[in-house]
């Protein structure tokens, strides 16, 4: 694991019985002594739960052509954020595919902070320092100097209001602040991937401990990737490498909805049109089993009797049994009798809305 | 961590009780502890025979699906049925509740081990 990287809480994550595994590059805890399930249940009921989410990457773009530039490199439309505004997006190539997604946040209209995934952080600042060379902006990786950590539940708030000057109060969904934690300059956006209400804390990481350990003080729970994983698929929130990756496009994985055909050209625009025109080809919809399996990755779908696709996410839901996410050719998508193959077994399942379970985010 | 001395083991980390010519299967403290939270067995079919390190049921953690091999052969009489509904016994009482299945023997296992073979084979 010599090659792995290491976020300032390693030791943190080993002392409360962190079980570490390779994730992203990163060595980090899958679950901690008490295991996934009772992790999950204490941010699905009430408590506050904490999560390293360190190895996500961190971007800032500054320049007078900062606007201009995210609007061509991001597929949402940035001139609808108003200062303080968190932006789910995604940075798309040439053929309209996935490169990432990410979230924008506009500090001003000179300076905005992009939260970028781990595994694709060099690819996506490469991309990105490439397109910057036609822009006036400068685009700086600040990954490796910030500690991100997500506090989720319905105690957040009450929680992390104990270490920090910003009135969390004032922060909207999707907003964000700058201020003051625990004596250092951080961001705090009620921003999450749980389905509860909560923050992610971007924070230098000289400080990253004690921030953890007053988290821990005030009785929130470390939570592994294990659950972590469970609650964002609960959601049916799109992973990279999962639902999204460089052979799908907005189209098939569902995120037209943060793709803005209208507000000019951008990356990808183009591709993503033709798409559309032809069609999709393939479709993600969300799947529960009728009778008891758990869906895995992988896992084939069948409808009619015919293999139509796979799962790219399934999980044991505690509150809504087997659950899936899964690709299968467009005009199945609506119509015709699913099953998932388990073991050789065709396992009968039906299609149902997203979430799986109930949303609690502060909307 | 856990070591039954009337229990025998494999080296797959599954027990084995055996009382006549009837062996209860199950998986061993070590086991449960690194599959986790269990959430989902399958178990097998009573009637069907099975052979010594012959996968016979499936158990499912939070993160991963994991085959689980019989100690000896035999045919299948019992399986835990309470299982299906309870899969985290397996976790709170692998040598208890726990069970998966038990079999009316055909043969033994030369690879069995006694309690202090398995504690010495889990710290080699």
């Amino acid at each position: 694991m010599s090659d792995l990287l290491k976020t300032p809480l390693f030791d943190a994550h080993v002392a409360l019985g962190g079980k570490i595994v390779a994730f992203a590059g990163y060595e980090l805890p899958v679950q901690y002594k008490n295991g996934a399930l009772k992790e999950y249940t204490a941010v699905r009921e009430g408590a506050a739960g904490i999560f390293d989410i360190t190895h996500m990457g961190q971007v800032r773009v500054e320049g007078v052509e900062a606007l201009k530039f995210l609007q061509y490199v991001t597929t949402n439309d940035v001139s609808k954020l108003v200062d303080g505004q968190v932006q789910y997006s995604a940075l798309l190539n040439e053929q309209g595919t996935f490169i990432d997604d990410i979230t924008t946040y506009k500090i001003n209209n000179e300076a905005y902070y992009l939260c970028i995934n781990a595994a694709n952080r060099h690819k996506d600042v490469a991309h990105l320092q490439k397109e910057a060379a036609n822009f006036d902006v400068i685009v700086s990786d600040e990954s490796d100097e910030t500690t991100l950590l997500a506090l989720q539940g319905a105690k957040a708030q009450a929680v992390l209001q104990t270490l920090t000057d910003i009135d969390l109060e004032a922060v909207g969904y999707y907003k964000f602040s700058e201020g003051n934690i625990l004596g250092q300059h951080g961001i705090i956006s009620r921003t999450g991937y749980t389905g509860e209400d909560g923050f992610e804390i971007y924070i230098p990481n000289t400080v990253a401990v004690d921030v953890w350990n007053a988290l821990l003080e005030q009785e929130a729970v470390p939570i592994g990737l294990a659950a972590r994983d469970m609650l964002r698929t609960e959601m049916g929130y799109a992973l990279y490498g999962h639902e999204i990756s460089d052979s799908v496009t907005p189209v098939e994985a569902k995120l037209m909805w943060i793709t803005k055909l209208d507000k000019g050209d951008f990356i990808g625009k183009a591709a993503v049109e033709a798409r559309k025109s032809e069609g999709a080809k393939k479709r993600l919809i969300a799947l529960k089993l009728i009778e008891r399996g758990i869906p895995r990755e992988h896992y084939k779908v069948f409808v009619n009797g015919i293999e139509s696709g796979e799962v790219t996410s399934g999980m044991h839901s505690p509150m809504a049994g087997g659950v899936a996410l899964a690709y299968v050719m467009p005009k199945h998508a609506t119509e015709g009798d699913v099953s998932i193959e388990i073991r050789g077994k065709q396992v009968p399942a039906e299609r149902t809305p997203l979430p799986f379970v109930r949303s609690n985010v502060k909307k | 961590m856990s070591i039954p001395a009337d229990l025998k083991y494999t080296k797959e980390h599954e027990w084995v009780r055996i009382e006549g010519d009837i062996a209860t299967f199950g998986v061993s403290d070590h086991a449960q502890e690194a599959l986790g939270d269990i959430v989902f067995v399958e178990l097998p079919e009573i009637g069907r025979t099975v052979g010594v390190a012959e996968a016979y049921a499936v158990v499912e953690s939070v993160k991963a699906v994991s085959d689980i091999y019989a100690p000896v052969a035999g045919e299948i009489i019992e399986v835990n049925e309470a299982l299906e509904g309870e899969p985290e016994k397996m976790n709170t009482e692998p040598y208890g509740a726990g069970w998966i299945a038990k079999v009316k023997m055909s043969g033994g296992s030369d690879e069995l081990m006694s309690d202090d073979e398995y504690t010495t084979f889990l710290e080699e």
